[in-house]
This record gives structure tokens, C-alpha cells and sequence, in this order.
């Protein structure tokens, strides 16, 4: 790892002339890579990029080599089910299918490197074709077929891209701001392309050969989704154990297309679903359960390749329980709802009234409250016969209303307890913050809104009339009394 | 005749019913199934025996079987059909504004009239009071004539 340690160092010191020095491994070149992002451009070119058999080194390794040959011969062998003991691990072919799903992963990383290399050598040439076509495949295809063309409407990418993508890379390259590229450079970026798809035909190989052992090797999660998908799961996630200690909602995820194309619509997408969306299951359901089913396919395998990953049930029967008890769930969910009866009635007086409370119920009834002159008109003093409107006893009586000792004839209306307790907040307010120490200036007046300046505290006589406790027949101002009446 | 409603033929199934009815007013009508007004009084019955279900059972009794005519006497019904209330087996008379207060002589308006009329017995009922008077407005009530024999 002395070279890692170098070019390191050689990218912090900006000595960016270092090329003798780099024939770095694959890991180095990825790490260098994801540094250079907001590094040099300079730093990037002078690393290993001219050669692509110093980043891309799997085709050529051994391991690559052995397990190929290996999955050729098994294909042309066929299935050979017959003889498994009771510990597969001991199996060879169960070996070999693990170092497929291995290699799997492996590949898909390579073609990712190798992308990337053909993206970064043809850029200067058509630049806008990497956002236009995102998988690598596809793209390793396109630049292939135009190689150093100039004009892209004589190239006829009939087949390797769906037509309206056509159509947008065509306008895209007249407008394009790319130079055609140097022989050398084209030449790497053929070869590149060319190890690209011989890689994708590889990984196609692999799963093929997978799938054809899946009854063999995870048979109740191939009961659920079935063998091509189950396949993929597997070969994406990097065998079954790994797949077995994903949570359902990254089952769910595998295999989800990224992102769509810019300006392109995004209303037909519908939410990540990876490839439960090719099993059987979704695609027989109807558009509305969709996402319901997807969610439960993903949980129920989850579970089938737990068992599986322990090897719990060989038979298979698990996972065909599973799916009998998904399809029941999802006809469940297509029954129309129970239909309304209507309900009877409800014993009268069986449930009590909401009465509302609170302060705008108070001031509604203080509207109609009994007014304190109606109070004093209610009451009578002792011994005093009361005036009445038609006089001598007929008519309305007027009680204590202006009668004397009561104090006025004339009742001031009193205030209301409501507006006492906002008086007495509005006069916290604005008089409460001189705080302990009264200026000699403050008097006991109380000056309130409503009523204006009063010589006479009116809170006095609102307590007077309200409380019951107070009797007023005995009056509080004046004495017992002779008035002679005229 | 409404297939929904239990029929009651004999006198001890008229017993039974009154005395199993608890905390619910039992509606017994009396009358015979092939009078018009009979059908218009029981197609209202049918409709409205499962909104009232909570709170009021609803029985038709038949005036032809012998069983039954010790209370038809009793009740002193004459004119058909003839509806009479029970409470947690008392009888329950209603101030209609005709001359008999103990029954309800002939059909009801609407639905809703019957549901009405069962509410105020059943409110009434439930206050401990043993008449009640009538929640319908006079037009809706039907009118009859009794005719005194002998006395």
C-alpha cells in the first residue's frame, strides 16, 4: 500500500506529475476517484485513467475465469437436483452459486467503474449524452454505435433506446458542443465498451444459471416471487444470508430504477418498487392494490428467505403457504364493503345533552340575567307598604325601588360580575406596576370604562344586590325611619 | 299482514309477550288482516319496528282467534285496528283528543307520527307517569265516533 500512501500524498502536495508512479490497484483508483470529485481535474487526468486494464481488473482476474467456466459447464449439464445431502454447504454446486452471487455484485461494481471511465473518456465528444441515458449498459451501447460520428441522425439507434430517448439525443447532438475525439482515445473507449457488454453478458450468464438452481437453493422464497425473480433478489443483495438479514422495506427496494430523465413526466412513475414488480403476483393485481401488494410480496419474502437462509423448510411448502395466504389477502381487499343497514333509533333521553359552558355562553345569558332593578322591585321591605304603578295597591308593585333608605330612586345599573373581573384586570394592568409604593397621586376612584367617572365606588352596590347573604331589609344607610307620605 | 312482525293467536302468547317486554314499550295492535286499514297500519308498523327496535317491541294480535277475545272485551275494543301500549306491563293510556284515551284507534299519517307517539309513551313511561298526552298536532290524528250502548 506504499503506492496508495504516495498517491495520497501526491494529490494533497498538488505534485500532480506523478504518473510513473501509479499503478494503482482497483480500490485505490475507486478512493482516488471519490476524492478527486472536488479536487483537480488536473490530478484526475494524470491517475491511471489512459489504461483501462489499471481500473477495471476483474475480467482478467483468475477468479473471474474459474467460476465462468464452472457456470458453462453446469448449463450445459443441466439440473442435476438428485443428490443433495442434509448439509447443503457441503454441496459444490451450493458453493458455486455463492461465489455467483459474489461475483455478481463484483460485476455490477465493475460496470460501474467501467462506466464512469467511458462517461469521463467521451465527454469532450458529447457531453450531454451521460444525462440523457442513464444505465450503463445502454450507454456502453449508444457510444459504441456513434463511435466518432459527427452527425447522429445517420446513426440509426433503432432498439437500443426506447424512441422518444432517440429522438431527444438526436437534437441534443446537433447542438452539441463536443469536438470528435483522437484514434487512440476512441480506440480505448471501444474496448471499454466492448469489456462492458462482455461483462453484462457475463452477469446475464450467472443469473441464468442461478435461477435455474433457485428450486434448489431458496425454494420457498421461489414458491413467492418465483425463480427469475428470486434470482435477481439474490444476486442484488449478495447471496441469500445477506439477502435474509435485509429489513422488508430494502427488499422492497432492489432492483428500483433511480431516476427518471429530466423533462420527462414524472406522473407514470409510480413509488420505488424494485423487482417484486415483475413477479406474477403484481403484475395481476389491479392498479389500485398495487402498492399494497408490493408492500406485502416484499414482507412475505423477507420472511420465505429467512427461512430458506437456514435452510428451515427444503420442501418449499412455507412459501407456497405464503403465497396461498397473499392471494387470499389481496381478494380480501377487492370485496366490496358490507352493505349499510340502517341503524334504529336511539333510546330517547338515554344520552344527556352537551351543555356548552364558557364566556361566551356567560355574556349570553347575562343578556337576559334579572337586572338589579328588578331585584329591588322584587323585594319589600318590612312594614312598609310598597308603591305601586296604578297606586293603592293595583298595578305592578315597585318593592324597594325608590323607596327610602334604599338609597336613590334612580338605580344605577350595576356592574356586571363580568365586567368587574375586566375592570379589575384592566386596572392590574395599568395601575399594578407601580408595584408595593403608592404614589400619594393614586386615589380608591375607580375609573372603568363603561360608566365613567363615579364619586361612588359602583362595585359596592353590585355587591349588595348579588349576594343573597346581604339582606337588604334592613337597609345598611339609613336608620329605622317615620316619612310621612303625601 | 306483515310477515315481519310476530303474530300473536292465542291468549297465553299475548301473556308471555307483555310480560317479557322489560324497560320497552310494547305495541300491540289489534285487528285482522284483511282490513284495508288494517294493511296501511301494519305496512307502518313493519317500516318503523327496527328504527323504534331500541326502545319499543311491536306485536300484531289477531281479533278472530277465540283465545284472544277475553281481551278484547277487556279492552273494550270495538273499532279496528286498534293499538294499545304496554309499559313493563302496565297499560298506557295517550290524550289524543279523542273520546278513548286507553287505545289508538286506526292508522297513523307517516313513520315518523308512529315514531312520535312511541317516544312521548316511552318519556312518559319513563317518568313514572301512566298518560301521556298526544305529541301530534290534531290533523293527524284520525278521528272516530263512539257509540254508547245501553248507557
Amino acid at each position: 500500500m506504499a503506492t496508495l500512501a504516495d498517491s495520497f500524498l501526491a494529490d494533497l502536495d498538488e505534485l500532480s506529475d506523478n504518473e510513473a508512479e501509479v499503478p494503482v490497484e482497483d480500490e485505490a483508483g475507486v478512493a482516488n476517484m471519490e476524492e478527486d470529485v472536488d479536487g483537480d481535474l488536473a490530478d484526475l487526468e494524470t491517475l491511471n485513467y489512459d489504461d483501462l486494464d489499471s481500473v477495471s481488473k476483474l475480467q482478467k482476474s483468475q477468479r473471474f475465469a474459474d467460476i465462468m467456466q464452472k457456470v458453462e459447464d453446469a448449463l450445459e449439464k443441466g439440473s442435476d437436483m438428485s443428490n443433495h445431502g442434509l448439509v447443503l454447504e457441503d454441496d459444490p454446486e451450493y458453493q458455486l452459486i455463492v461465489d455467483c452471487n459474489a461475483l455478481s455484485v463484483d460485476i455490477e461494481n465493475e460496470l460501474v467503474i467501467i462506466h464512469n471511465f467511458i462517461r469521463d473518456k467521451y465527454r469532450p465528444k458529447f457531453p450531454e449524452l451521460e444525462s440523457l441515458v442513464h444505465h450503463p449498459i445502454d450507454y456502453a451501447r449508444v457510444v459504441q454505435k456513434i463511435g466518432n460520428e459527427m452527425d447522429v441522425t445517420l446513426v440509426d439507434l433503432e432498439g437500443l433506446l426506447p424512441s422518444a430517448v432517440i429522438m431527444v439525443v438526436s437534437v441534443t447532438a446537433s447542438t452539441t458542443s463536443g469536438k470528435p475525439l483522437p484514434e487512440d482515445v476512441l480506440e480505448k473507449i471501444v474496448d471499454a465498451c466492448d469489456r462492458a457488454l462482455a461483462l453484462d453478458s457475463a452477469k446475464k450468464k450467472v443469473l441464468d444459471f442461478v435461477e435455474s438452481r433457485m428450486g434448489f437453493i431458496a425454494p420457498n422464497l421461489s414458491a413467492i416471487v418465483g425463480s427469475t425473480v428470486a434470482a435477481k433478489l439474490m444476486g442484488t443483495a449478495g447471496g441469500l444470508a445477506a439477502l435474509a438479514k435485509m429489513p422488508a422495506c430494502n427488499v422492497q427496494l432492489l432492483g428500483a430504477k433511480r431516476k427518471n430523465l429530466a423533462g420527462f413526466s414524472t406522473a407514470t412513475s409510480q413509488y420505488r418498487i424494485g423487482y417484486v414488480e415483475q413477479t406474477e403476483i403484481f403484475q395481476s393485481t389491479p392498479p389500485a392494490l398495487k402498492m399494497r401488494a408490493g408492500r406485502l410480496l416484499a414482507a412475505k419474502s423477507t420472511l420465505a428467505a429467512r427461512v430458506d437462509s437456514t435452510r428451515g423448510d427444503p420442501s418449499g411448502n412455507t412459501g407456497k403457504a405464503f403465497r396461498e395466504e397473499i392471494r387470499k389477502k389481496i381478494e380480501k381487499w377487492q370485496e366490496p364493503p358490507p352493505a349499510k343497514q340502517p341503524k334504529p333509533l336511539p333510546v330517547p333521553d338515554s344520552e344527556p345533552k352537551k351543555k356548552r359552558g364558557g364566556r361566551r355562553l356567560r355574556k349570553m345569558k347575562e343578556r337576559y340575567a334579572i337586572t338589579d332593578m328588578r331585584k329591588l322591585a322584587n323585594r319589600m321591605q318590612f312594614g312598609i307598604p310598597e308603591e305601586s304603578s296604578l297606586g293603592d295597591g293595583l298595578g305592578e308593585g315597585y318593592g324597594m325601588l325608590g323607596q327610602a333608605g334604599s338609597g336613590k330612586l334612580r338605580v344605577s345599573m350595576g356592574q356586571s360580575k363580568l365586567a368587574a373581573k375586566v375592570a379589575k384586570k384592566f386596572k392590574e394592568k395599568n395601575y399594578g406596576s407601580t408595584g408595593g409604593a403608592t404614589s400619594g397621586l393614586t386615589s380608591s376612584l375607580a375609573f372603568t370604562p363603561v360608566q365613567g367617572i363615579e364619586l361612588s365606588n359602583p362595585q359596592a352596590h353590585a355587591h349588595q344586590l348579588g349576594s343573597g347573604t346581604q339582606s337588604t331589609y334592613f337597609s345598611e344607610t339609613g336608620t329605622f325611619s317615620k316619612i310621612k307620605r303625601i | 299482514m306483515s310477515y315481519l312482525l310476530t303474530t300473536l293467536t292465542t291468549k297465553q302468547e299475548v301473556d308471555s309477550i307483555i310480560r317479557s317486554t322489560i324497560d320497552k314499550v310494547l305495541v300491540l295492535r289489534f285487528g285482522r288482516a284483511s282490513d284495508s286499514v288494517c294493511l296501511l297500519l301494519d305496512d307502518v308498523l313493519a317500516k318503523s319496528a327496527r328504527d323504534v327496535s331500541k326502545f319499543a317491541t311491536v306485536a300484531l294480535v289477531d281479533i278472530d282467534s277465540d283465545d284472544v277475545q277475553v281481551y278484547v272485551k277487556y279492552f273494550d275494543i270495538t273499532l279496528i285496528p286498534s293499538t294499545i301500549f304496554f309499559f313493563n306491563a302496565h297499560h298506557m293510556k295517550m290524550d289524543s283528543g279523542t273520546a278513548d284515551h286507553s287505545k289508538w284507534v286506526g292508522a297513523f299519517r307517516a313513520k315518523q307520527d308512529f315514531v312520535d307517539v312511541v317516544e312521548a309513551i316511552f318519556r312518559g313511561a319513563m317518568k313514572g307517569k301512566l298518560i301521556v298526552s298526544c305529541p301530534l298536532p290534531p290533523e293527524r290524528i284520525p278521528k272516530y265516533q263512539l257509540y254508547y250502548k245501553d248507557v
